[in-house]
């Protein structure tokens, strides 16, 4: 389940900016991503919330951009709300 | 009672050296919920606001148990319809005074700090529709709003960020050191206010006046005065709050209370919409994340192919917006325009650089120590323009600008 919500957020990554080589670890941030700014970061969201058929409140929106979160908290809060 | 005031700044002395003498937290929630109250008493000019006061916190809090309780869509526009054009009605903006009946201004209230709780309010109601907010209680809820550290100017706090010291109220300063440095900290806001910015304001009451008296100025004293105008009441503006916030946050420091940091040496910013994240920042963030994000993920979601392009929409209502809360007068409409026009020409130009020479290229030009200083010297000067139009009314600025051109040409 871990492994499959990991591929898929991976493939909405690859989609939004448009590097098909791209690999998710745990500890990356906005800045181990290129052209990862404010607006990428909504359609990021956006393709996530398409993709994996789950809504993320604006709170979280602008909690997931806070020092101190990385991927393995975005995969976290992708894996609580898909249950 | 003004937050730069003597009483302000001994009672914060008193109450801070015995707070946690206090055995437990509710003893000390208790202590500054009284405070909240009697400095909200001193704001609240007769009962006719304590009325309209009481109506808008019961409101937002019934709203936001609904809301909690039942995830209604209309419930919560209908609420937000209604708040924000109250809102309108008790600052009587320009525009709703030209366009609506005289007879809904006649009667209006004034409540100092409501434009800092409507924030909060829209906030708490969007995130508890959305599922995002927990123990919300009456006590939370009204010590929340009346918080006298964030109650008249902010900082914009989250209720959630809020609750997370509030709930506990221990002492969160360890050892003496950073205690002293939170006390510094007041009295350097002290001395922001008092000293430096008020310098900066007669330095710019100077330059006004001669500019808008009927004697002729010479040439070179004309371009002086303008320029003295136009740095200086950037640099009161600066200083008068960013002391405000250095008072707050250190003050509430002291009591347990964590209050988020609004500036973060704005001047340096490369171009509006890094200003924005450095200048009164809690506001730039509320205005990203309840104006700016739903509105560019509701255009985006509907037409993925045009979002690039209608970003720059986004962003412009987003800082017009923005402006335009900070006064009810058509120069701060012009305060707006200007705000909305820099960051989605910041956004024009970023998109610019990418398309001309890639991701690389962008980082490129991002890293030159050369290309970042012309470019914080040039958003400095932008930010001065924009702030020209803060102080006094439209024409009044206008007629300024005219006769400052008109000699220089």
């Amino acid at each position: 389940m871990v492994e499959l919500i990991r591929n898929e957020v991976q493939q909405v990554f690859r989609d939004v900016f448009g590097d098909p080589q791209l690999v998710l670890r745990d500890d990356m941030t906005a800045n181990d991503v290129e052209g990862w700014d404010s607006l990428q970061h909504l359609n990021l969201v956006i393709a996530m919330e398409k993709r994996l058929g789950i809504k993320f409140a604006t709170a979280e929106i602008s909690r997931l951009k806070e020092d101190g979160q990385n991927i393995g908290t975005l995969l976290e809060m992708v894996k609580r709300k898909r249950g | 009672m003004n937050v730069c005031s003597i009483e302000w700044v001994v009672c914060l002395l008193v109450l801070s050296a015995f707070f946690f003498c206090l055995p437990s937290p509710c003893l000390r929630q208790g202590l500054l919920a009284v405070c909240n109250l009697a400095f909200v008493a001193t704001l609240v000019p007769d009962v006719r606001a304590w009325i309209a006061l009481s109506g808008f916190l019961i409101s937002g809090y019934l709203v936001a148990k609904m809301l909690q309780a039942h995830s209604r869509r209309w419930v919560l526009v209908t609420y937000l319809a209604v708040l924000v054009s109250a809102f309108v009605i008790l600052k009587q903006y320009a525009f709703a005074v030209a366009l609506l009946p005289a007879s809904l201004f006649h009667r209006v209230v004034a409540v100092v700090g409501l434009s800092y709780m409507l924030f909060r309010q829209i906030q708490l109601v969007v995130d508890a529709y959305q599922g995002q907010i927990e123990n919300l209680t009456v006590w939370n809820y009204l010590n929340y709003q009346l918080n006298l550290f964030g109650l008249v100017a902010g900082p914009i706090q989250r209720y959630q960020q809020f609750l997370e010291s509030w709930a506990r109220l221990e002492p969160i300063l360890a050892g003496p050191e950073p205690i002293l440095r939170a006390y510094s900290r007041v009295f350097i806001g002290v001395l922001k206010i008092s000293v430096v910015a008020a310098a900066c304001l007669a330095v710019f009451d100077h330059c006004h006046d001669a500019l808008t008296a009927t004697e002729p100025l010479t040439r070179s004293k004309s371009i002086t005065m303008f320029l003295g105008l136009f740095y200086f009441y950037p640099a009161y503006i600066y200083f008068n709050f960013s002391g405000y916030c250095d008072m707050v946050i250190g003050g509430a420091s002291l009591f347990g209370l964590k209050m988020p940091e609004n500036f973060d040496r704005p001047f340096f910013a490369r171009n509006m919409i890094d200003y924005w994240t450095r200048w009164h920042r809690t506001l730039g963030f509320w205005i990203r994340d309840y104006v700016f994000t739903p509105m560019y993920m509701a255009i985006a979601s509907r037409w993925p192919q045009k979002a690039a392009s209608l970003a720059f929409l986004c962003y412009f209502v987003a800082l017009f917006l923005t402006g335009i809360w900070h006064g009810s007068t058509w120069n701060f409409v012009m305060f707006g325009l200007l705000n909305g026009l820099g960051v989605a020409a910041a956004k024009l130009w970023e998109n610019h650089l990418i398309k001309k020479s890639g991701r690389q290229g962008l980082r490129k030009y991002l890293d030159s120590p050369r290309i970042r200083r012309v470019a914080v010297a040039a958003n400095f000067h932008y930010v001065c323009l924009t702030i020209l139009f803060f102080p006094v009314g439209m024409a009044k600025t206008l007629q300024i600008i005219k006769r400052v051109v008109t000699q220089m040409i």
